[in-house]
């Protein structure tokens, strides 16, 4: 569904990102582990088109997208959530998911989906984005990324700044997503969370894959227990 | 009093139609269009010159508010790509530079092809009473086409799928693109739009004083005056702060007189500045 071959990318010509290769078959959750300024968001942002590659492809479901403008890969179908959100602050939560959907407009089988996943956003339907909690406005995000009817989504550490309950609550949502067969991709460093959804995942370290597996061999790897999951 | 108060909230509308086109550019962009005048200037000039080779009012009308959006449409897809290029401080300051410019050629073109060329639209009729305040039918008609437009603008930006599109870029870019706005489009639309509000303001102006062909300056400043009080990006608070100085400026000039009238404007901008520096509605940063 998501191949990334060779993908090298960065800022100011200094490449963050060397040649990263990796795959994410439908309907699979893939986790990308990574401490601080390891490089899975320049590796995120140069998929989805928010920065030029400098070098690689990345082909999304037979299509290459590498190249393309942020706007053209996101319509096609890949729905990338930051960390940082991004929502439009001023606008409700309504306006938020409809524009999800855009060019289209939403219809409300969109957002009963979204509603059915984030109960609490229903009850929020007219609050502003920006007056909203940070674990309110990480349900927002998902919900918005969700309104296209995306056939991947990439998330960027969705439990940025989520006390540990809310960051178990995202993740069971995302767990009830999978189930209903999106295909997921995460950046993460929570490894315990995680490896607890992922079916496969890679290390990345100064930019590089260092490490990949299912999640079962990863867990066991003394490299990720010593380093990630806090385990001598 | 009631006459004055009449008088300046019709200015008042349309002060805020001058500024909103002004303050979206500069919200979607970061760009100051300095030839925002112009822009309108030359869409009633074009008004004008239809209706002298025999053009019927609304049909020339139309064709001269076309123009304007014209002159917008290719100031964006020309001059501007270089500006778009740039991020932040330097984005301001090269469109600053680059629209003073066309502003001063588009005044010295008009005044070299067409120097006596006026736009004025007489509305007939005698005054009509409203709440017992005679009012003369240009500034009744001049009114309700601004407050049509401004229904309209707000009726776009709230309930359009496209309005909705303009607001994401203007409130976060990154998140816009991640939606599948095209920034670049949404943009031109806008730049576009402007320009058919600049002259929609120039002719709504002539139906009740003549516009000659050097007024761009004096509608870009007013634009500037109306969109920093109201808070750069902010449509809302480009009709607040049209309609506040369309007030002030009627009974400072009814009241003080009329060379004073500018004077009075740049201070309620300065001393705006001064206490909320991010205009009245705008959003701090």
């Amino acid at each position: 569904m998501l191949e990334i071959s060779g993908l090298s990318a960065g800022y100011f010509g200094e490449d963050v990102v060397h040649d990263v290769s990796l795959n994410v078959s439908e309907g699979e959750a893939v986790t990308i582990i990574g401490s601080n300024g390891a490089g899975k968001t320049t590796l995120f942002k140069a998929v989805c088109g928010l920065l030029a590659a400098s070098g690689g492809t990345v082909v999304f479901d037979g299509e290459v997208i590498s190249g393309m403008a942020a706007h053209r890969i996101a319509r096609s179908g890949v729905s990338y959530v930051p960390a940082e959100r991004h929502l439009f602050p001023r606008m409700t939560v309504q306006e938020n998911l409809a524009l999800g959907a855009y060019p289209d407009k939403p219809d409300d089988d969109d957002f009963e989906l979204v509603f059915d996943l984030f109960p609490r956003l229903s009850e929020r339907v007219g609050q502003r984005a920006g007056t909203m909690s940070g674990g309110e406005q990480q349900m927002l995000a998902v919900g918005r990324g969700l309104m296209s009817k995306p056939k991947v989504m990439m998330l960027d550490e969705p439990t940025t700044g989520l006390a540990p309950k809310l960051a178990a609550e995202a993740y069971a949502a995302l767990a009830r997503l999978k189930d209903q067969g999106l295909t997921l991709l995460i950046a993460e460093q929570q490894v315990p969370l995680a490896l607890s959804l992922a079916d496969r995942g890679y290390v990345i370290e100064n930019g590089r894959i260092e490490l990949e597996g299912t999640a079962a061999e990863l867990e066991k790897n003394p490299d990720v227990k010593r380093a990630y999951l806090g385990i001598a | 009093m009631k006459a004055v108060l009449f008088d300046g909230l019709v200015l008042g509308l349309q002060y805020g139609l001058l500024g909103v086109g002004l303050t979206l550019v500069y919200g979607l962009g970061g760009i100051l269009n300095l030839a925002h005048g112009q822009m309108a200037v030359v869409a009633a000039i074009s008004a004008a010159l239809a209706m002298n080779a025999g053009m019927p009012a609304v049909p020339a009308v139309l064709l001269g508010l076309l123009v304007g959006g014209l002159i917008g449409l290719l100031l964006d897809s020309t001059v501007m790509r270089p500006v778009y290029k740039e991020r932040g401080e330097s984005r301001v300051l090269l469109s600053l530079l680059l629209t003073i410019g066309i502003g001063f050629v588009i005044d010295g073109l008009l005044v070299w092809q067409f120097p006596i060329a006026t736009l004025r639209l007489n509305i007939g009729g005698g005054p009509i009473s409203i709440f017992g305040v005679p009012m003369r039918a240009g500034s009744l008609v001049a009114t309700a086409v601004a407050l049509i437009a401004a229904g309209l603008l707000v009726a776009f930006f709230r309930y359009s799928v496209t309005g909705r599109a303009v607001r994401s870029v203007i409130q976060d870019e990154e998140g816009a693109r991640l939606v599948g706005v095209n920034p670049a489009a949404v943009r031109t639309l806008i730049f576009s739009l402007s320009g058919v509000l600049a002259g929609l303001v120039a002719v709504t102006r002539s139906m009740t004083a003549p516009i000659g062909v050097t007024a761009g300056i004096s509608f870009t400043i007013l634009a500037l005056i109306v969109a920093v009080i109201g808070g750069l990006g902010s449509v809302a608070g480009s009709f607040l702060a049209g309609m506040i100085l369309g007030v002030i400026n009627t009974i400072s000039s009814f009241y003080i007189g009329t060379y004073i009238t500018t004077i009075v404007l740049l201070t309620a901008a300065a001393v705006t500045i001064l206490i909320r520096p991010s205009g009245l509605l705008g959003q701090r940063e």
